[in-house]
């Protein structure tokens, strides 16, 4: 015997309202997101006022690059050193 | 002691709706479910007693978001009583939804409920699996406090949406898994919808963060992670395609339908994978109760170790931590469970469990990191919290003795 489908009802279009007044939850969001866009903005800064013609070794490049790297591209995965 | 048939936890956490206004009409079919008699009540502002009707709309009759900041709920709770000796009576809800809108005939709506046939996904699942009596939200308060408490096991001592930094050794469960080499994710819906475990976990764990359509492809191919937590979408906005995409979260006045076929595609996404389906224990909660009516007072539990000020409660009263917030729906789905599990509260005092969001990350931990320190970095309140990966059985149920979903 198959399983049994239960079927779930589609939500009317109308339901639909991206005009509604944002919750209280929506507006803390918002907020939260514009701290976590602080530290972002405050590292690139930071970033911004290192001189990469300076670095000269594969430590400074490294952590350079690194530094650079979470900002630009943050879901990159973490790897273990040998 | 970890369960060897378990090999993902998947965590979908809806938001704002209380057990009752859900899942109460529910003990009219199965009796050990505690929900309603239809008896209950509440004065309104003018003394008149107010019953729980079976009357809950899909969306409209909301349009007042009911409180559920601190005072607020303080105020469900204690029914307006103040000092020292107050007994807790669920009887000021229906007063504190006059709050918002000072209009005594549409107070009256906080204490409607749902019909099983109005929500055919959520009556399914708790139906054919497991139902707890008694999983209740962390903090008698709002959403970001509460959602903290499935992270970390404690809020840090808030009890509003405020932002925080951890100044504690404490660590998300995503941070314990990745660090024990586990593997772990927090799915949110899209970018426009983005997520609501923000501040810390974005800024210092961007790598743990997918979007839904990941968690669909991960189920598909058979990657998904070890613990994943699903968020739905929180707001109504255009596709990329300029289609419109509905807000999934239950919310109010988000309509609860979208709510339900969001549940039903996580599950399915599950489901129709066989061996995801035999290896994952998927738990569907809500974050905390929305302000919507609950007859069942919220017991004492295990202080965090945290204190909250008179002034960030707003009541003119300090909180340890050690009174939980008000009861939610919660179902766990696996083959594992037979079918019309009812796991037991506050309604048994001999058997009954009580659970909260800390009994989240105490299970994953338990589940996945059996080595995790468990002396430094937890909350007292998270090592107390119950775990629900023993309600799986040696039994598991064919193929054909489960339901599938048609979206």
């Amino acid at each position: 015997m198959p399983a049994r489908i239960v079927p779930v009802p589609k939500t009317p279009r109308e339901s639909y309202n991206p005009d509604r007044r944002a919750s209280s939850l929506l507006r803390a969001q918002i907020l939260h997101l514009y701290e976590a866009l602080k530290w972002h903005v405050a590292e690139a800064q930071a970033l911004m006022a290192i001189n990469p013609r300076r670095l000269r070794t594969e430590r400074e490049v490294s952590e350079y690059a690194r530094r650079v790297s979470r900002v630009l591209h943050p879901h990159a995965a973490k790897r273990q050193g040998k | 002691m970890a369960n060897d048939k378990v090999k993902h936890i998947v965590v979908l956490m809806m938001e704002n709706r209380s057990f009752d206004h859900m899942l109460g009409a529910l003990r009219a079919k199965n009796p050990k479910i505690a929900g309603l008699t239809g008896n209950e009540s509440n004065p309104d502002t003018n003394g008149t007693l107010v019953k729980v009707q079976a009357s809950a709309q899909f969306q409209g009759q909301l349009e007042n978001d009911p409180d559920h900041h601190f005072p607020g709920v303080d105020l469900q709770v204690f029914g307006g009583a103040q000092g020292e000796g107050r007994v807790a009576n669920m009887q000021g809800f229906v007063k504190s939804y006059f709050t918002q809108a000072n209009d005594v005939n549409r107070s009256h709506a906080i204490m409607n409920y749902f019909t099983p046939d109005q929500l055919p996904v959520l009556t399914e699942l708790a139906m054919e699996f497991a139902v707890f009596n008694g999983w209740f939200s962390s903090i008698p308060g709002p959403t970001i406090c509460n959602r903290a408490f499935a992270h970390y096991g404690t809020s840090f001592g808030q009890v509003g949406m405020d932002i925080f930094y951890l100044l504690d050794p404490i660590l998300s469960i995503y941070e314990r898994m990745v660090n024990a080499g586990r593997t772990s994710k927090i799915y949110y819906y899209d970018q426009q919808s983005s997520t609501m475990e923000v501040v810390n976990l974005l800024k210092n764990e961007p790598q743990v963060f997918a979007t839904f359509d990941q968690f669909l492809a991960d189920c598909k191919s058979g990657s998904l992670p070890q613990y994943s937590f699903v968020e739905p979408c929180y707001n109504d906005h255009p596709g990329d395609d300029g289609g419109q995409i509905l807000a999934s979260d239950q919310h109010p006045d988000h309509d609860i339908r979208e709510g339900e076929r969001f549940i039903a595609t996580v599950f399915n996404a599950i489901r129709t994978n066989p061996d995801l389906w035999q290896s994952t224990a998927l738990l569907i909660v809500y974050d905390e109760h929305g302000g919507l009516y609950d007859h069942v007072v919220p017991p004492s539990c295990t202080p965090d170790g945290y204190v909250a000020q008179p002034a960030d409660t707003g009541t003119g009263m300090p909180f340890a931590f050690d009174r939980l917030g008000i009861r939610v729906p919660a179902i766990l789905v696996s083959p594992w469970i037979q079918r019309g599990t009812v796991v037991p509260g506050a309604e048994d005092p001999a058997q009954g469990r009580i659970f909260e969001h800390a009994s989240i990350p105490a299970t994953v931990t338990g589940q996945f990191l059996p080595n995790f320190d468990q002396n430094n970095k937890r909350t007292v309140r998270e090592k107390g919290a119950a775990t629900f990966l023993d309600l799986l059985t040696d039994q598991m149920r064919p193929d054909d003795d489960c339901i599938v979903f048609n979206l």
